[in-house]
């Protein structure tokens, strides 16, 4: 089961699609959930993620405009979609018959 | 931006330091603020963990995160320690800020330590003006000043502009500025040939007054200014910087030009002298000059000195020598209060030390070198002396201004009085001192003999841990016994003070000064009609039962003082004479003062006008002085000064308390106005009303006003308030010392009650065994109550030791009562003692009703 931080996260990075680095996921999050995370937290579980083997990452070209830095691109991996499905099937059993506006599929 | 980048690429891995700081360079446009967070999230969440390798900076980041972490999760821990240590910092960089400038930085002038005050020393060790004959040859025969300038008060009316205003000022010999070693910021300074008579026409303005009434217009100088309808020329202006030690209030100097003028007097102490001593002599030897310079006046003017030698006491101790014994005593108030907010965080650090022994105890057994886990204590307590530290700063920057607010105004150096750098670095030290004291106390306490702990596997805290608390309770208490008998002795000083009989009745008395200067009252009678208009346009107002005039007030700080003569026995010595306060008045004023007549009768109306028959009143103490024994009326008095007429005693009157409540009493005399030799141009007019005197203030001022606009009214204050000011430094001080004292108070109570809360905790077991063996919850109760009374009463007794031996340095502070006053001191250890007994209640009621069954099975 993931933790909330880790379902936001691989949400966005899925959402975000190519080029999923620090600044668009924080973006994705910001404008859909509304929630102003920051890039340390961002970059924290995203590390925690890589850990787990739920996300990939690779390296970006150094460009002028992040004086000199490569980006680090995160995509989630196969395992991570799994996971995202195991916890969202948790999530609706344990809501089913609830009114708590998660409706069973 | 540069500073964040660096940050990150030293701390952060690189290939995880990259990332961000990419994304903060493609991002700069979000901003400065948005930069700054961003790098210390990344520094907090994306640091590695501490290992054996790692460097200091990192150890203490993690060390820092993980004491964050703590207070978070005990958040009552936290508030009441950072707001005990942030008080407590704050009061004291609060008063620290007000000593340092006014007692220890050296004054803003020139080797100010060679600056002093030269006085005559009186026979029984007291200090006089001098003459200023005395101050000629004091000046001319050293050889150790480099320069001298004597000072007289001033209070001149500026007349110009239609705008009268009374300012205070200065006379001063030309040197005056010279001997403080500043210049003038504009035109020049005083120069030898204007300190005569006749050519002393000129004045120098200080910056304030500049701009405030002449616009800061720089062509002021040499232009005349209009001083009582007398034309003056400006020569110069002060900076703003320079701060007047001198004589704070001073707005405008004007040259002495005594020359040889009947001022120019060995016997009329009304002036003072300031001296630079040369560079290459110091005080001693000059005091030791200024000494033998004296003797040899004394022999050649044997009937001039009374004085015994000479007294030179330095600036700095002179400025500060009347508030220095407050300051002091209030320094060590607040490093009391201090002293127990630190006992009583470590008290608190202590009690969650001993709920930490298992997490220790694992983190050493998994391999946690010892220094390493002192270091973190050690983080630990600098993380909460940082936090207490802030809000110190946060509290002093609100309430020093509101202490400055309510510091005597002579104080000197008021201007410089700033939350500054010192009192910062001040502050930071105390910061550091605690965190070691905060880091360590736990450190050498529960944490020590980590092996037991954990073999034993239960909360084994030693008795060293509960002997260091019981220790720092049984302190707390005495250093609350001594602020609090502090607080009390003078509280009832306060008590005795507004108790002193006045020897009038101040309630519903308003008084105001009134001018009559300038063109119009150049003669003696044009002022005497000016009274009487004033006295009847004022009694003529609703409310006002009685008026009168007078040239000065009891109380109210003024010095007018003439030696008083029985003219059939002349002392030989003119410096023996006693001297009386001056009081020339209305017919009225006795009456509106409600002084009242012991012997014989008040003036009547007809001595009132009669200049030729010349009568006069006696204070009791005066009469016992001059004719002990003897019935004074009938007598006659004769006052020293150019014009000595004999004066028909009439009546002996009631002493007032004139030049203080505290003060040593001095005698009085009084004489009709139009009796006096000359007309005073300021004067007091005292209004009895039948209500309160504060609602009658703006009618009187009206009404005074349009007699005549071109005079200034000034001083305008109930009697109840020149009372109020002259108790305003102890009132000060009963305010900071009480709030210190009621701080102190509650930090014992809840040191006390902390310390008995925990070890009940910890005894449940033995408790639970005790009413198991059928111990009565009274038992239990006397139990835990004797345990804290014990703490409490080992408290009392040393803070009565301290208290006696610490409160002879409050001396100045007390009247009426001693330092070891016995009714304070056993008014302070029942009160200590009740509510300790009360604290000690809460967790006795707990202990009582512990449960045995549950108590055993717990283990």
């Amino acid at each position: 089961m993931l933790g909330e931080l880790e379902q936001v996260v691989l949400l966005a990075v899925m959402r975000v699609g190519n080029d999923a680095y620090g600044v668009p996921v924080h973006d994705e999050i910001q404008r859909r959930a509304g929630r102003d995370l920051t890039l340390g937290t961002i970059y924290k579980t995203l590390t925690r993620l890589e850990d787990k083997g739920l996300v990939a990452s690779y390296i970006g070209a150094p460009t002028t405009e992040r004086g000199g830095r490569r980006t680090r691109c995160y995509t989630v991996t196969v395992s991570g979609k799994r996971a995202l499905q195991a916890t969202f099937k948790a999530l609706r059993q344990m809501a089913a018959g609830l009114d708590v506006g998660l409706e069973p599929t | 931006m540069r500073f964040c980048i660096w940050l990150l690429e030293r701390f952060l891995r690189p290939e995880v330091s990259a990332s961000v700081v990419g994304d903060l360079i493609e991002q700069r446009e979000r901003g400065t603020f948005w930069i700054y967070s961003e790098t210390l999230s990344a520094l907090w969440n994306l640091h590695t963990r501490a290992h054996a390798g790692d460097g200091l900076v990192t150890t203490l980041l993690i060390d820092l995160r993980i004491a964050a972490r703590l207070l978070r999760r005990s958040p009552a821990f936290a508030i009441v320690s950072v707001l005990t240590l942030g008080l407590a910092i704050g009061a004291t960089t609060s008063i620290f800020s007000v000593i340092e400038p006014v007692l220890l930085r050296p004054l803003p002038y020139p080797h100010a330590d060679h600056l002093a005050f030269v006085w005559e020393r009186e026979r029984d060790g007291g200090r006089d003006n001098v003459g200023y004959a005395t101050f000629r040859d004091f000046m001319n025969e050293s050889k150790t000043i480099a320069y001298a300038a004597a000072i007289g008060d001033w209070q001149p009316t500026l007349s110009d502009k239609g705008n009268p205003e009374r300012v205070a000022g200065d006379r001063v010999s030309w040197q005056y500025f010279r001997t403080l070693g500043v210049r003038p910021e504009l035109g020049r300074d005083f120069i030898a040939e204007e300190d005569v008579p006749g050519k002393n026409q000129v004045v120098i303005l200080s910056h304030g007054l500049w701009e405030r009434r002449y616009g800061a217009d720089r062509s002021i100088i040499g232009r005349t200014i209009s001083i009582a309808d007398n034309p003056m020329t400006v020569v110069g202006v002060m900076p703003a910087s320079f701060d007047n030690v001198v004589s704070p209030a001073a707005q405008i100097w004007r040259v002495l030009g005594y020359a040889n003028q009947p001022f120019a007097c060995r016997t009329c102490h009304h002036l003072r002298m300031l001296a630079r001593i040369r560079p290459e002599t110091d005080m001693a030897t000059a005091a030791t000059e200024l000494d033998q310079i004296h003797k040899r006046m004394e022999k050649t003017y044997p009937k001039a000195y009374a004085s015994v030698g000479a007294s030179v006491v330095t600036m700095q101790e002179e400025a500060t020598r009347e508030f220095r014994p407050a300051l002091l005593a209030l320094t060590a108030a607040v490093l009391l209060v201090l002293l127990i907010a630190v006992a009583n965080v470590v008290n608190l650090q202590l009690a969650r030390a001993v709920r930490r022994e298992e997490e220790f105890a694992i983190r050493a057994a998994l391999g946690a070198r010892r220094a390493r886990l002192v270091g973190q204590l050690l983080t630990e307590g600098l993380l909460l002396a940082l936090l207490g530290g802030v809000a110190g700063l946060v509290f002093a920057r609100i309430s020093l201004p509101v202490l400055v607010d309510r510091l005597p105004a002579a104080l000197p150096r008021l201007s410089a009085i700033h939350l500054d750098l010192s009192a910062l670095g001040a502050v930071t030290a105390l910061v550091l001192l605690l965190a070691v004291v905060m880091g360590l106390a736990p450190a050498r306490g529960p944490i020590g003999d980590l092996g037991i702990n954990l073999r034993s596997g239960r909360r084994l805290s030693g008795g060293r841990n509960h002997l260091t608390r019981a220790a720092l309770v049984v302190g707390e208490v005495s250093l609350a016994v001594m602020l609090l008998v502090s607080a009390g002795l003078i509280a009832r000083s306060l008590v005795r003070l507004l108790a002193v009989d006045t020897g009038f009745d101040p309630a519903h008395l308003l008084t105001l000064e009134i001018n009559s200067v300038g063109a119009n009252y150049r003669s003696d009678a044009s002022v005497f009609a000016y009274h009487d208009r004033v006295r009847e346009a004022v009694a003529a107002l609703p409310g006002v039962t009685n008026v009168a005039v007078a040239n000065q007030l009891p109380l109210a700080g003024n010095v007018d003082m003439y030696g008083v003569i029985d003219p059939e026995n002349i002392p030989s010595n003119p410096e023996l004479v006693p001297s009386g306060d001056r009081y020339v008045v209305s017919g009225s004023y006795l009456s509106a003062m409600r002084i009242p007549i012991l012997r014989g009768r008040n003036f009547t109306a007809s001595e009132m006008i009669d200049t030729t028959n010349r009568v006069a009143l006696v204070s009791a103490a005066l009469a016992q002085r001059m004719w002990p024994g003897a019935n004074p009326i009938g007598k006659h008095i004769r006052l020293e000064g150019p014009k000595g007429h004999d004066r028909l005693v009439v009546g002996v009157v009631g002493n007032v308390r004139h030049r203080g409540l505290d003060a040593t009493s001095t005698l009085q005399w009084y004489a009709p106005e139009r009796q006096w030799s000359f007309a005073d141009n300021q004067e007091i007019l005292i209004v009895r009303t039948a209500g309160d005197p504060a609602a009658l203030a703006a009618s009187v001022r009206k009404v005074v006003a349009s007699i005549d606009p071109t005079q200034p009214i000034v001083k305008m204050a109930t009697m109840d308030q020149i009372i109020a000011t002259s108790t305003a430094q102890r009132r000060l001080a009963l305010v900071l010392f009480g709030a210190f004292a009621g701080a102190a108070l509650l930090l014992a109570v809840a040191g006390i009650y902390g310390v008995l809360a925990g070890s009940v905790a910890e005894r449940t077991r033995e408790i639970g065994v005790r009413s198991a063996l059928g111990a009565t919850p009274r038992d239990i109760i006397g139990l835990v109550v004797g345990q804290g009374g014990r703490l409490s009463a080992i408290g009392l007794v040393l803070g009565v030791a301290g208290s006696v031996a610490l409160t002879r340095y409050l001396r100045t502070l007390l009247f009426g009562v001693g330092p070891t006053d016995p009714t304070t001191f056993v008014g302070v250890v029942t009160l200590l003692g009740l509510v300790t007994v009360a604290a000690c209640l809460i967790p006795a009621m707990r202990a009582s009703r512990v449960d045995p069954s549950r108590a055993l099975r717990s283990e």
